[in-house]
Order: C-alpha cells, then sequence, then structure tokens
C-alpha cells in the first residue's frame, strides 16, 4: 500500500509562538491516523497546514499522492475535511451541502444523483435531503458533515475534532461509524482530538503532539505500553507518578529507592545511578495486596470509586503520595483498609527528574 | 385586573408612539390635497398640486439627479464599506482598529464642512468645478462611514470559517464569494446600501456647495423655503413616502413569501 501524505519537516510560527516544529509524518494508503495533544499543543494547525487552510515557515514540504503541495492552495489538493462545529452551509440544503464539492468539481448531473444515493445511504441520511442544516439534530449535522467530506471519494479525510460538541453517547456511536466508513472507503483519515479514548478507540496509528512538537509516533498498542518519552508516559491512560531515587540501572531496568523501599521500572532517556527519577504506572497495572509487605510500598486506602466497569482507589502511598489504583469491580478491598502495592517493572516507566527550579 | 390595566397601558403608550412617529407624515400627506395650505380646515379637497408638480419640469430634474446622487453614493459605499468590512473581519488586516476608527471618523463631521472643503478641493487642488460626480465622491465619504457601520455590525455574527470549508472542497475565492459569502451577508450590504441612499438622497449641504443651481430634491425645498412652502412641495413629500412605504411593503411580502431570505438560522 502506497503513501499518500507526508509530512517533511514542517514548522510553522506565528511571531514568536510555535506551533509546529519541524514534523514528519508518513501516511498509508488505509490509515486511521491520529493527531493527539492538549488544546494549544498545534494539532490543528497541522491539519491546517495539510488542508492548504495554513502555510507553513519555509523548509516545509507537504506531499499528498507524490505531488508536492505546500505551495498549492486548498482548492487545489483534492482533500476532503470535516470540521469542528461541522460549519455546514446554513443557506443550502442537506442535498446542496454535501453536493457542494462535486458541484465544484463541475460534475454531471446523473453522477451527483448517484453520488449522492450512495452517500445519503452510507451515512443514513435518507429522506433529509431537503432539510436545511437548522432543522437537523447534532448527530445528522455531524453526518452531513462526513458525508460532504466523503462524497467526491477526495484521496485523504482530514477530521478536526468532529465529535467534541456531541453527548457521549452519540459520539461513541459516531467513533464506531467513522472508523467503518473509513474501512469501507479504503482513505486515510487523519483525525485530530484531545480525546484519548477517542484516538485509542478509532486509530491504527498516533501522534501524540505538545507544544508544537511531535513526541511520539506509532502504532496505538506500542504508543500506550512503550511510550519513549516522559509527556507520552504521563498523558495516554491514567497514569500515576511515583519520585524516587535511582540505586542502580540494568538491562534498561532502573532499581530505585523510595521511602526505604525498592521500586523497579523501565530506565529510559539515560536514567543512571544516583539520578532523582520520576516513575510512571498506568492504574490499572498496580496490584494492591491487604496484607502489609514490609519490602513493598505501602499504605492506606482514603477511598473507594466505584465506576461501573471497574473501581478507582485513592491510595495515600508512604504518607503523602496520592496514587489511583483501578481494580476490577469484584475486588474486597475496603477505605480504609491498610495495602501494600506492586507492579511488573516492564510496564512502568522512569525518566529523570527535570532539576527543579531554584526558586 | 392589573394585567389588563398593564396591557392597556402598553397598548396606550404604543398608539402613542405611533402618533408620534406619522402624525406630521400624514398631516403633510393630508395638506398635499388640500386647496389651501396655510388653513387646510374644513377640509377641501384637490388634487391641483400633484398635477403641477407632474408639469413643473424642474421638480422632473431635481427628482432625477437625486436618484442620480442616491444610488452613485450608496453603490459606491457599500461596495467599499463591504471591502473594508472583509479585510478586518476575514483577513485580520494589520492596524485593522486604526483602520477602523479612521472610517468611522468622516461621522463626525458635519456634512457643511465636507461640502465646501470638497467644493474647494475639486476647484484648487484638482480644477474641476463641482458637478453630479464630484457631489457622489463627496456623499460617499461620510455615508461609507454609515454603511461600513451598519456591515461591520452584521459581519461581526458570520463565521468566516464557512469559507474555508468551502475552499477545501474545491471553491476558487471568487466561488466562493458567490456561493457562500454574499448569500449569506446579502442582507447586511443591501442595509448599507439603503441607509447610504436615503443619506445621499436627503442631503442637502453637500449638494449645495457642489451643485450650485444645478436641482436636487433637498435643494429645491430648501430653496422655496425662501418664497414660502409651496404645496407643490406637500406633495412631493407625500410621493416620497408612499415610494418608501411601497418599497418596504413589497420587501416584506417577498420575505413572507419566502421569495427573499434575509437571515438564516445558525446551523
Amino acid at each position: 500500500m502506497g503513501i499518500v501524505l507526508e509530512l517533511k519537516n514542517v514548522s510553522k510560527n506565528y511571531g514568536k509562538v510555535i506551533a509546529a516544529d519541524n514534523i514528519n509524518i508518513e501516511v498509508d494508503q488505509t490509515e486511521f491516523f491520529s493527531l493527539l495533544g492538549p488544546s494549544g499543543s498545534g494539532k490543528t494547525t497541522m491539519l491546517r497546514i495539510i488542508a492548504g487552510l495554513e502555510e507553513p515557515n519555509e523548509g516545509s514540504q507537504v506531499i499528498i499522492n507524490g505531488k508536492d503541495v505546500t505551495h498549492a492552495p486548498p482548492y487545489q489538493r483534492g482533500i476532503g475535511m470535516v470540521f469542528q462545529d461541522f460549519l455546514l452551509f446554513p443557506h443550502k440544503t442537506v442535498a446542496e451541502n454535501i453536493l457542494f464539492p462535486l458541484k465544484m468539481q463541475g460534475a454531471s448531473q446523473k453522477e451527483k444523483d448517484e453520488n449522492l444515493k450512495w452517500i445519503t445511504h452510507l451515512t443514513q441520511l435518507e429522506g433529509l435531503e431537503n432539510r436545511y442544516p437548522y432543522q437537523l439534530s447534532g448527530g445528522q449535522k455531524q453526518r452531513v458533515a462526513l458525508a460532504r467530506g466523503l462524497v467526491s471519494k477526495p484521496s485523504l479525510l482530514l477530521l478536526d475534532e468532529p465529535l467534541a460538541n456531541l453527548d457521549l453517547e452519540l459520539r461513541k456511536k459516531m467513533e464506531i461509524e467513522i472508523r467503518r466508513f473509513q474501512i469501507e472507503l479504503g482513505i486515510p483519515f487523519i483525525y485530530v482530538t484531545h480525546n484519548q479514548q477517542e484516538a485509542l478507540t478509532m486509530s491504527d496509528s498516533i501522534a501524540i503532539m505538545n507544544y508544537g512538537k511531535m513526541e511520539q509516533v506509532g502504532e496505538k498498542f506500542s504508543l500506550y505500553h512503550d511510550p519513549d518519552s516522559q509527556f507520552v508516559a504521563s498523558f495516554l491512560g491514567s497514569a500515576d507518578s511515583i519520585e524516587a531515587e535511582v540505586a542502580s540501572v540494568q538491562d534498561g531496568i532502573a532499581t530505585m529507592t523510595f521511602h526505604g523501599k525498592t521500586i523497579q521500572a523501565r530506565a529510559h532517556n539515560g536514567l543512571k545511578a544516583g539520578d532523582q527519577a520520576i516513575c510512571y504506572i498506568k492504574s490499572e497495572r498496580i496490584r494492591m495486596e491487604v496484607e502489609e509487605n514490609p519490602d513493598a510500598p505501602c499504605g492506606v486506602v482514603l477511598d473507594k470509586i466505584f465506576k461501573g466497569q471497574y473501581i478507582d482507589y485513592i491510595l495515600d502511598i508512604e504518607e503523602g503520595n496520592e496514587i489511583i489504583a483501578s481494580s476490577g469491580t469484584l475486588s474486597q478491598i475496603k477505605a480504609k483498609d491498610r495495602i501494600s502495592i506492586s507492579w511488573d517493572p516492564q510496564v512502568a516507566d522512569a525518566f529523570p527528574l527535570p532539576p527543579k527550579d531554584p526558586s | 385586573m392589573k394585567s389588563t390595566l398593564g396591557k392597556r397601558l402598553q397598548l396606550g403608550t404604543l398608539i402613542l408612539l405611533y402618533i408620534f412617529l406619522y402624525a406630521p407624515i400624514v398631516y403633510i400627506v393630508y395638506v398635499s390635497f388640500q386647496t389651501n395650505g396655510v388653513w387646510p380646515f374644513p377640509p377641501d379637497f384637490t388634487l391641483e398640486h400633484y398635477a403641477s408638480l407632474w408639469h413643473d419640469e424642474i421638480y422632473r430634474e431635481g427628482l432625477k439627479n437625486s436618484l442620480i446622487i442616491g444610488i452613485g453614493t450608496a453603490a459606491l459605499a457599500s461596495l467599499l464599506a463591504t471591502m473594508a468590512t472583509i479585510a478586518i473581519l476575514k483577513y485580520h488586516v494589520k492596524g485593522r482598529m486604526i483602520m477602523t476608527g479612521l472610517f468611522l471618523s468622516p461621522l463626525f463631521i458635519a456634512h457643511v464642512i465636507i461640502g465646501i472643503s470638497s467644493l474647494m478641493f475639486n476647484k484648487n487642488v484638482l480644477g474641476l468645478s463641482g458637478n453630479i460626480g464630484s457631489t457622489i465622491l463627496a456623499n460617499a465619504t461620510y455615508a461609507t462611514a454609515f454603511a461600513f457601520l451598519v456591515v461591520l455590525a452584521q459581519l461581526a455574527r458570520y463565521d468566516w470559517r464557512l469559507d474555508d470549508a468551502a475552499m477545501v472542497f474545491g471553491a476558487t475565492p471568487k466561488v466562493v464569494f458567490k456561493e457562500i459569502t454574499f448569500p449569506l451577508i446579502w442582507s447586511a450590504i443591501f442595509g448599507a446600501f439603503v441607509v447610504s441612499f436615503l443619506l445621499a438622497f436627503n442631503n442637502l449641504e453637500i449638494s449645495f456647495y457642489n451643485l450650485g443651481a444645478t436641482p436636487t430634491l433637498p435643494t429645491l425645498a430648501w430653496g422655496s423655503l425662501r418664497h414660502g412652502v409651496s404645496q407643490e412641495l406637500y406633495a412631493l413629500a407625500a410621493l416620497i413616502n408612499l415610494v418608501v412605504f411601497v418599497f418596504f411593503g413589497v420587501l416584506y411580502a417577498m420575505l413572507k413569501s419566502g421569495l427573499l431570505k434575509l437571515d438564516y438560522k445558525e446551523a
């Protein structure tokens, strides 16, 4: 399968603010690719650069289907897009909205009729063709926006937080639908979101952005379980952090001292003996035992929060370190129980702790 | 009981307001049909003022000139105002606060001053005598400011990202304006057109200084004051009011029937 989208050394700054810092991405023909990051991380800027709505700095390259389109205007790029807040044309009917890209291409009436039939069937919009956007529900607007993005069978579809304004139930339904469309059409989707649940549910690959920098790109499973950077380790999933002093590093595993107890985690970024480290463990990876183990970190259960599919335990470990441990719903541990915790060193990640500001 | 009293008071206030607004107009229409304009009671109806208005060449000339000035000014002012608004709101040009201030400042200059200064500028700097063209240009200075105010207020609500969306779906900037922007903002431009037309159509000072003896309706009305108000003037005022009411009546009917759409609900 061929590469559809390539970004090479893409940078963009607004005055002194760096929105994109030397970004390199390749997206494959059948890939669902998410750009994930907190708000202000530069992910929407990346999408606008791909669409041609924003011009990147000198030296950047945007290549679609092997063609350098860095300086091509949006209307020559042949891509589809689904915008945040839908951006349906309020003075046009559902059918006119959906067919707008084909109208711009000068498609024949027959072509338009056929494509409208196909896409309204795919997106379950049959019967709504003559309505105006204000007469639609949120989910229907979302489908019209998707249909408009897909109707011209573009070489790639960009989606800018398209589910941000939908309620949770609808969002979950749309996540599955969007993924289904992507598989059905066999074109890459580039999906921007700050919601990691969305990114993890739909994507094949995820690029994590922070302050305009690409922190890590990769297949979602490896990203979740093998974070390369402190930001990714702390950002993905529900991660607890513990500060400790490194005693030794051997075979990539750091052995650390935490309040006199020994803990272990994978060592990153050249962590070495004597360093102060910050150690990230996903909540669901923390094991709790009711008997106090003198070699393991111990503490007390402050609160037990029933979440439906799992239980969150709020723990106070070694007096003053609050962490969350998730557990199955059948767990018998109660609030105020004294417990000890442990984890598999292969699922925890330790990074050198940046030196504290003297202030 | 209290609510009925409140409602009656509200209705009473509304009726008083309408009387306040329309009594002078109704009186002028009434007088235009009377033989005696000074004390038109008891009524003695006649159409002679309309007949003499119709036969008086100078009123026709004045109407023609006023229409040319009104339409010319309105077209120029609404075009400039729309372009300025798009630059400021869509493209966020640098120094847009100062630009906005400079666009609006002609509002604060007295029309007499604009009239005199444009006459002097044309004569001394350009070596031109006043004519209809220079009158249109001089009227367009402050009319553009009014039009800008109207367009700016309306377009502040416009979502320019719609233009981005259209562009991504293959529309060139020209097509974006035709397909998306204009259908959604025409009512604002139209409002600016109407406002600047009325301003220029009714303007006395600028036309007086730039045109001299060439008649417009306001200069004729003002000139005739010196010889006592003639009743043709009442007839003229009545006719202008009739045109305005018919215009808005037709507009209302078109909006009511859905033939014309003024505003779109947010998507």
